[in-house]
């Protein structure tokens, strides 16, 4: 039981990673519940993560899907020099681990590396860190209520988006 | 010692004949690692360098790192309460001691053999050393960690130098410090960093940040997707959380900009939306403190560039960015959320999500940018380059604006009691870019003065030819 519901929940998170790959943007989109929280927290120290968005800075901080489909628009738009040519990226992601779950919710956290390659520059670089998904099930299917982002190398070359992670 | 050539590349680097209305900047200022290794001597180690805030070191024993040219420096608060600053190397052997960008310690010991120091410099323990069969003169030389040669502080900035042949800062500042009073009085209780930073890094020259933070004239262009998302948002649809502006009413406002002494300029607009200011709820203390004058130019758009390295921008929300130069075409940028003291939960998340949404090199406009410095950095290899000889070398990117450029103070820096040495007042819609000019000018200034004086140094040795 235990086994098959990570199982489900790393599915969704593996389907998550090859939308973003594969610029699937309104799949990727639909993975998220309407009132999401997205997450992806500055460093306060070399040792130290800043804890509350509220009150400290965060790479991206969105409470809600709009956030998430602003995102969309601008990579979308032709228009951004950072986005095009779109930077490619591979993402890897393992050692998901169950951290708490009830009849329809799970907490899974799992560990993440996404290579990227900048055409525009021909340069590579990897982002990794770990995720800390909260999926919640709508009509039978897992969504994401809840994703929190690690980023652990946050020397950033150049820029990074949601792609990138 | 400069050698002639150099000397010769370096006083055609920037083309100013005012009279004949040219000002044009070479494109190996940008490229040429001879110059970039002059900058670092003659600029960032002979001038005031922005180091941090007061607020960041609120008590004693407190410190922070960071970087003045080539030289890593410390500084520190004491438990005598004063602020001193250090280069950031052992005594013994010169390793790094303080590698943590801030923290809280009593006794700085170098990791290497030990040697430990307080926070006011003081070395007060050398390890081992009565079983170290030292000299009688080792006894007798000071060990203590190196004081900078200048720190000064206004209004809770920071700044340092390493040389003292330099104006005190409030000199340096000069008209900048009206502004800086805007930026560094708008809480009650002074101005801190918001937890947190970014740092990111681009393959070009620094002063392609330098200059951006201050272009008006990109914003359509490299932006236009930026206004594209705030079209959406106006729409009701996306991060309205964000409360980021309406850009295209801003272009309609007036506005304008300030050259000043010692390369700092500043870029200013009316704000036609006050309301998504962070400070709005609270405009009546404001007022009430500072004045009805100055609470309106803190609402005002601004931009500023404090030369050589460090940008205040209070356009979205307040913004500190520095930037450090690692080579010709690697810059490594910094960027911090300024906010006041003890601000309300409200305007502290409404802050944060306007500065995130425009300001990080994860945001909606910043990456724009920052791809775009890269791009130039590539266009700037052809300097001298070409079959006809100049051709190629000057860029045309410090034109617009210059038939409406005033010498001195225009009406609103009379109005300020403002003395820039020149100025410009218009529609947005003119996006000049005659602002330029005050930090090339600083940069070309000091660069020949210190070319010149270094050959006079190296006569005086002797080994000049």
């Amino acid at each position: 039981m235990t086994a098959n519901t990570l199982d489900s929940a790393m599915a969704l998170i593996y389907r998550e990673a090859m939308y973003l790959d594969e610029c699937r943007w309104a799949d990727w989109l639909s993975l998220y519940t309407q009132e999401c929280e997205y997450w992806m927290p500055m460093w306060k120290s070399e040792d130290e993560r800043n804890a509350d968005p509220q009150t400290s800075l965060s790479h991206i901080y969105y409470a809600g899907k709009a956030g998430l489909s602003d995102r969309v628009a601008r990579i979308t738009s032709r228009k951004s020099p950072a986005s095009r040519p779109l930077p490619r990226t591979s993402h890897v992601i393992g050692t998901g681990i169950v951290l708490d779950q009830h009849a329809d919710s799970i907490v899974v956290r799992s560990a993440w590396c996404c290579h990227v390659v900048f055409p525009r520059h021909r340069e590579a670089h990897a982002f990794f860190g770990s995720y800390r998904h909260e999926l919640q099930r709508e009509e039978g299917e897992w969504r994401i209520r809840n994703k929190h982002i690690v980023l652990l190398n946050d020397y950033i070359p150049t820029m990074l988006d949601i792609y990138c992670v | 010692m400069v050698p002639q050539a150099l000397l010769g590349k370096l006083k055609n680097c920037i083309d100013d004949r005012p009279d004949d209305g040219v000002f044009r900047v070479h494109r190996d200022v940008y490229t040429d690692p001879e110059i970039f290794a002059l900058e670092q001597r003659f600029i960032f180690e002979r001038t005031w360098v922005f180091l941090g805030l007061e607020s960041q070191l609120p008590g004693p024993n407190h410190y922070l790192t960071t970087q003045i040219g080539r030289a890593p420096v410390i500084v520190a608060r004491g438990e005598d309460q004063k602020v001193r600053a250090f280069l950031n190397a052992c005594r013994h052997k010169g390793a790094k001691i303080l590698i943590n960008e801030q923290g809280r310690q009593k006794y700085l010991t170098c990791q290497y053999h030990g040697w430990a120091y307080d926070c006011q410099g003081r070395n007060f323990h050398i390890k081992d050393q009565p079983t170290g069969a030292y000299s009688a003169a080792f006894e007798t030389i000071n060990h203590d960690l190196i004081p900078i040669a200048r720190l000064e502080s206004y209004k809770g900035l920071i700044f340092g130098c390493l040389v003292n042949d330099v104006p005190s800062l409030s000199d340096f500042l000069g008209d900048m410090k009206f502004f800086i009073d805007l930026y560094m009085e708008q809480g009650p209780h002074g101005m801190e960093f918001v937890p947190g930073r970014a740092i990111y890094s681009y393959r070009g020259n620094w002063k392609l940040q330098m200059d951006n933070g201050m272009d008006n004239y990109h914003l359509t262009s490299t932006h236009s997707s930026f206004l594209d998302v705030q079209a959406k948002r106006r729409n009701g649809d996306g991060n309205l959380a964000a409360r980021q502006f309406d850009w295209e009413k801003r272009n309609a406002q007036h506005g304008g900009t300030f050259l000043f002494p010692h390369g700092h300029s500043l870029n200013w607009l009316k704000q036609p939306e006050v309301e998504k200011r962070p400070i709005w709820p609270v405009i009546d203390e404001i007022r009430a403190r500072v004045g009805e004058k100055n609470a309106q130019w803190m609402l005002n758009l601004k931009n500023s560039v404090i030369f050589p390295n460090m940008q205040i921008a209070d356009s979205t929300s307040l913004l500190v960015r520095t930037f450090r130069p690692i080579s010709a075409d690697e810059t490594e940028m910094r960027v911090y959320c300024l906010a006041p003291i003890g601000e309300s939960a409200d305007r502290r998340s409404w802050r944060l999500r306007q500065f995130e949404d425009f300001f990080n090199p994860s945001g909606f406009a910043t990456p724009d940018d920052t791809v775009i410095y890269e791009d130039c950095q590539s266009g700037y290899q052809s300097g001298g380059s070409g079959h006809v000889p100049g051709l190629f070398d000057y860029t045309q990117g410090c034109e617009r604006g210059r038939s409406v450029l005033e010498q001195g103070a225009s009406a609103t820096a009379r109005e300020l009691g403002l003395n820039p040495s020149a100025s410009l007042e218009g529609k947005f819609d003119v996006q000049q870019e005659m602002c330029f000019m005050s930090s090339y000018r600083e940069w070309h200034r000091l660069m020949l003065t210190g070319a010149a004086e270094d050959s006079v140094v190296v006569r005086r040795a002797g080994s000049m030819q």
